[in-house]
């Protein structure tokens, strides 16, 4: 256990550092964060600042050099493995969508529910009742190609969703949109955190989709080096 | 949607390729099935016709591992028959004639003693079985008959200028002796020079549900005399050399044929596995856990060994089915490919899938998710 739970932290992480081998890269160095339970947080910084190695960190897909990420006070080791908090406890949205090509938004949106116990028939309806979530019911046969790029976002979060997670990740979601659709999206997130209290982190260069967050946290050649709540964010 | 779905929607993404492994492992299957089935169809066939007469015991020389050459005196056999539980026997003679201008070569020529408790399970199409007034008279199998073009009142020259009269044809059991023709003892013995002599004794033991029995009568018959060596007739047939060597060249064919075929689904896998680098991160980044990661490859690679194997399978029943209606072929191959057979390569087709699964499955599984995701 470490303190940080007891303010009912759901994520933390204590001295947390990332070295990469290849290039002695120093890309994320003693960093100390807790992001409690419902908290919408932005992370924000300069590009190679070490935003995605901290967010990759957070979630359980790298292993760090040292230092630990707790989820509500607890260690992946004790949450049995990264694997197990990733299937259960875990949304992931990237910037360039990575929905797989071949299946059409409502297959993808079932594709993590495979690591669930939900039956076919109810993994379909789930999947029907995420898409009508996004907005994107109207579309749900079509293939990822078929869609325009915000659509695409609609259905990767949707697809994030899928195992009813605690939280939800993101890595510049908006970074491929134009500004009108990044403000859709933006507005999708904004309804997860009031209507469900989603704990949200995602990684933004764009100041807009920043300050609609409750927290900022900016960050400079691998550590945090701002740390502010945001009075006007997530309205 | 079913894990199988998307699974099977992985292997449609590359048609072309996956058919490719497809047949590999088509072929492979295909070839051990039509082998080992015609083999072991064949042994079979041989247990049957034994069985059929109520043949238990076969006697030869011991230590000849060519049984044609095989050589015991032919007054032995009166001997057998005084043994106390010793119902009857047959002292016979083979050899193989051919047959140039008919292109017919390696045709058997069984000698039998007119008579002889082996005729009664023939069934003749026409005509009638051998007497002992008969001289130089010959009974055809019916597939040999079919093959010669021969009737009943027919000529057929065994050997140069030897004429001998078709009196019977006849259907056996069994389908090399459908290919074979039958003439009596003695004129065969004439014909290659070796009077007094046979090949072997086929033993009818009185009491032949007793196993004990059937076992006292076997030493009995080895005490008779020296070199003589009698088995059980299922042990005769599957400890004849060349029934073994074509076993032995059946299996190594097979196997080399398999061991392709699994490299195949290896080399597939490996290839698909590296295409799908960048999503099977992403795939690990939103849930996957490893072991479904590995399930996934494995389940592809099984799908496609299944699916080789079935096409392989039809396609061995075919080819059996149309080379049994061919005369050479004929007598080798009778009746179709056992289900036993079918059930084996289906499980090998499994277990190549999982070997030529595994590596790839594994490779996959510990990907790195973020090195993964980056590579392009
Ligand atoms: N797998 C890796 N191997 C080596 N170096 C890496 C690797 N991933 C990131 N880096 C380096 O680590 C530093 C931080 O990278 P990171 O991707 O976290 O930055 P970022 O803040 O997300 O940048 P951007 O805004 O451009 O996405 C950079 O210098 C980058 O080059
Ligand atoms: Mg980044």
């Amino acid at each position: 256990m470490n303190d940080a739970s007891a303010n009912g932290a759901i994520l933390s992480t204590k001295g947390l550092t990332k070295n990469y081998p290849d290039g002695n890269v120093a890309a994320l160095t003693d960093v100390n964060l807790s992001i409690p339970r419902g908290q919408y947080a932005a992370i924000v910084g300069p590009s190679g600042c070490g935003k995605s190695t901290l967010l990759n960190l957070l979630g359980a897909l790298d292993e760090p050099t040292a230092g630990s990420v707790y989820f509500a006070g607890r260690s992946f080791a004790e949450l049995g493995g990264m694997d197990q908090f990733r299937a259960q406890k875990l949304g992931f949205v990237f910037q360039s969508f990575y929905l797989l090509p071949i299946l059409t938004a409502r297959e993808n949106v079932q594709i993590p529910m495979f690591e669930g116990t939900l039956s076919a028939a109810a993994r379909a309806k789930r999947a029907a009742e995420l898409l009508e979530l996004v907005g994107m019911s109207h579309r749900a046969g079509h293939l990822p190609k078929q869609l325009s790029v915000g659509e695409r976002q609609r259905v990767a979060i949707a697809r994030a969703l899928a195992n009813n997670p605690e939280l939800l990740l993101a890595d510049e979601p908006t970074g491929n949109l134009d500004s009108k659709t990044a403000q859709e999206i933006c507005g999708l997130f904004d309804q997860l955190h009031r209507e469900q209290g989603m704990t949200i982190v995602l990684v933004t260069h764009d100041q807009n989709v920043a300050n609609r967050a409750e927290r900022i946290i900016a960050m400079r050649d691998g550590r945090v080096a701002d740390d502010r709540l945001n009075k006007d964010g997530a309205r | 949607m079913r894990f199988l779905t998307f699974v099977t929607k992985n292997l449609l993404r590359r048609p072309f390729r996956s058919v490719l492994t497809m047949m590999g492992i088509a072929l492979a299957v295909g070839a051990m099935v039509a082998l080992v089935g015609i083999s072991n169809g064949f042994v079979e066939s041989f247990i049957q016709l034994y069985q059929g007469r109520g043949v238990d015991l076969v006697v030869v020389r011991a230590g000849v591992s060519e049984r044609l050459t095989s050589a015991l005196e032919e007054s032995l056999g009166d001997k057998i028959r005084a043994l106390p539980g010793v119902r009857d026997v047959a002292g016979i003679m083979t050899d193989v004639v051919s047959f140039p201008d008919l292109n017919l070569y390696g045709v058997p020529i069984l000698g039998w003693k007119p008579g002889t408790f082996l005729l009664d399970n023939l069934k003749f199409v026409s005509g009638r079985p051998l007497t002992a007034q008969d001289g130089r008279v010959v009974m055809l199998g019916s597939v040999l008959a079919k093959n010669m073009g021969k009737q009943v009142g027919d000529k057929v020259d065994v050997f140069e200028d030897e004429p001998f009269e078709v009196v019977g044809i006849f259907e056996s059991l069994n389908m090399v002796e459908n290919g074979s023709m039958i003439v009596s003892l003695a004129e065969l013995q004439r014909l290659i020079d070796r009077r007094g002599r046979v090949n072997l004794f086929n033993v009818v033991v009185t009491d032949r549900a007793d196993e004990g029995a059937v076992d006292r009568v076997r030493q009995e018959i080895e005490a008779l005399a020296p070199g003589m060596s009698a088995m059980t007739s299922e042990s005769f047939v599957t400890s004849d050399m060349q029934i073994q060597a074509a076993r032995a060249m059946t299996w190594i064919t097979s196997i080399v044929a398999l061991v392709i075929g699994s490299v195949g689904v290896l080399n597939t896998m490996v290839m698909s596995v590296f295409e799908r680098t960048q999503e099977i991160g992403i795939l690990r980044a939103i849930g996957w856990r490893k072991s479904r990661v590995m399930r996934m490859i494995l389940v592809e690679a099984v799908l496609l060994s299944l699916a080789g194997a079935l096409v392989g399978i039809l396609g061995a029943l075919a080819i059996t089915t149309s080379l049994s209606r061919l005369p050479s072929f004929s007598i080798i191959i009778a009746r179709g490919i056992a289900p036993a057979v079918i059930g084996q390569g289906i499980l090998i087709a499994l277990i190549l899938g999982l070997i030529g699964g595994a590596y790839p499955a594994i490779y996959a599984a510990l990907l790195q998710p973020t090195k993964a995701i980056r590579h392009e």
